[in-house]
């Protein structure tokens, strides 16, 4: 089956930094992806020129056989996204949040239904504000699945939020991904990664260092626990540099 | 049609959530027209003027709401939705960002038309106030000088870098605009030196061409403002589609 994101020799750079270099990425319907990566490894920039909202230097992107730039007006008819920050009006009820974003689209889902099914429904009339990180958190998951999309972006979906909460998204992902939504996470949290992603990247200055399934990077590693594994893939470099400071 | 209709529903809503167009664009003229009325009166602009300064000071209560959302509103919710990366998020869905500014340049005008219809009311009712001019040429002046005002607006919150920048640059504008052009300080009861230097700004400009229109007074006279006025909007509106920054 063709794949629904497909990113090939993707390379962007601000003015003298290298953020993303050669990156290819496929990813078939019903998957869930994960991208890693340290802070400022490339991450949100790798998700930013798949979505068009920065143009790359080079290499192409395709969601859905589309041109997120070219075909941006029908490809987001089908495409939810969730980015790091929240990014909503100030005082604006979630009601008022979620009615909006349905006016966005020619056939949204319910609001009301999706806000009920993530356990909102009696914060309607709240300012989305005031909701805790979780509610807000849930709040956007709902919004990105408004448009009824066939792919979702979720940027560092759990990053603040309490370990109650954060099983409380893994759910709410889990039974999309059972629909068979295809789904791109960026994520800090390797267990949150192991529980949900049958695919991953390992990102480390804008470039794959590796790419596969969870099991397949612990196989890699001389470790057992894919956090060590992660570890050891991503601090390589710094080990060589301290054992260097230590000879000195 | 129907995300627009949404989207200026939801954004006239947020707009006087948060109070403060209501207060400087809608209440402040309100109130000036009615200390104006009570301490003029009827009395003649000068002696032997066939308008009074009631007449005259018209025109120039009625910009307060487009100074008030033009050089202040627009650049701040402009910078602002930058900011929270509201725009950046109109990017990932089938609709432009270039919509919800469209929402918010038509939640200023309407905000200029209410101040509009509401000046010219109290005016008319408790002062006797009535256009000696023509109604067509008022109102194309009107719309002329909201368009430039809305284009500093676009160009201020278009370009800068964010937020506070933004508020800065609006306050510089606004606060020296609002009573050096005449629009709260009648230009007129102004000593001449300071009418020279009020001559620069934009809304000076823009005043003396309602002022023309209203009073009913020889159009020869207003070449100048007009030029102003449109080269301003034109180079304001050019500069700031070049150098405007989703985020």
């Amino acid at each position: 089956m063709e794949s629904v994101i497909r990113v090939e020799k993707l390379c962007k750079s601000y003015e003298q930094i290298t953020a993303v270099k050669n990156v290819d990425i496929s990813i078939r319907p019903g998957e869930v992806f994960g991208l890693l990566g340290a802070n400022g490894a490339g991450k949100s920039s790798t998700m930013e020129c798949i979505l068009g909202t920065k143009k790359q230097d080079s290499g192409t992107v395709s969601i859905l056989g589309m041109n997120p730039q070219k075909g941006r007006k029908k490809l987001f008819e089908q495409v939810g996204v969730q980015f790091q920050e929240a990014n909503y009006q100030d005082k604006i009820r979630v009601e008022e949040l979620c009615e909006l974003t349905a006016s966005l689209y020619k056939s949204p889902l319910d609001y009301v239904k999706l806000l009920s099914q993530f356990g909102l429904s009696d914060k309607r009339k709240s300012q989305v504000s005031e909701l805790s990180g979780g509610q807000k958190q849930r709040l956007f998951i709902a919004l990105a699945l408004i448009p009824n999309p066939k792919v979702v972006f979720l940027d560092e979906l759990t990053t603040g939020l309490d370990a109650r909460a954060r099983r409380d998204v893994w759910k709410s992902l889990s039974d999309l991904k059972e629909k068979g939504l295809t789904i791109l996470l960026t994520s800090h949290f390797m267990d949150e990664v192991e529980a949900l992603c049958d695919k991953i990247m390992i990102l480390k200055k804008g470039e794959s260092i590796f790419c596969g399934t969870v099991q397949e990077a612990i196989a890699a590693s001389p470790y057992e626990k894919f956090e060590d594994a992660y570890l050891w893939f991503t601090d390589e470099e710094e080990r060589e540099n301290e054992s260097i400071s230590d000879a000195s | 049609m129907r995300a627009f209709r949404t989207l200026l529903k939801t954004e006239c809503k947020l707009s006087l959530r948060g109070m403060d167009m209501f207060i400087f664009a809608i209440c402040l003229p309100v109130v000036l027209i009615i200390i104006l009325g009570m301490v003029f009166g009827n009395k003649a602009a000068y002696d032997g003027a066939a308008y009074s300064f009631l007449d005259q000071s018209f025109g120039a209560v009625t910009t307060i709401a487009i100074c008030a959302g033009g050089i202040m509103g627009l650049p701040l919710v402009i910078s602002d939705y930058r900011n929270r990366k509201i725009l950046k998020r109109f990017q990932v869905t089938p609709i432009s960002p270039v919509l919800i500014l469209a929402v918010q340049l038509v939640i200023y005008a309407l905000y200029s038309i209410c101040s509009l219809v509401l000046v010219y009311t109290v005016g008319a009712v408790f002062f006797g106030y009535h256009l000696q001019g023509s109604w067509l040429h008022f109102l194309a002046a009107y719309l002329l000088v909201m368009v430039s005002m809305f284009s500093i607006g676009l160009l201020v919150g278009g370009i800068a870098p964010n937020t506070k920048i933004a508020g800065v640059a609006a306050s510089l504008l606004y606060f020296p605009m609002l009573i050096f052009s005449g629009a709260t300080l009648p230009y007129e009861i102004m000593p001449a030196t300071l009418q020279k230097v009020a001559d620069i700004l934009p809304l000076t400009q823009g005043i003396k061409l309602l002022k023309a229109a209203y009073l009913g007074l020889p159009m020869n006279g207003v070449i100048a403002p007009v030029m102003v006025m449109i080269v301003l909007a034109v180079i304001c509106s050019s500069i700031s589609i070049r150098f405007f920054r989703w985020e």
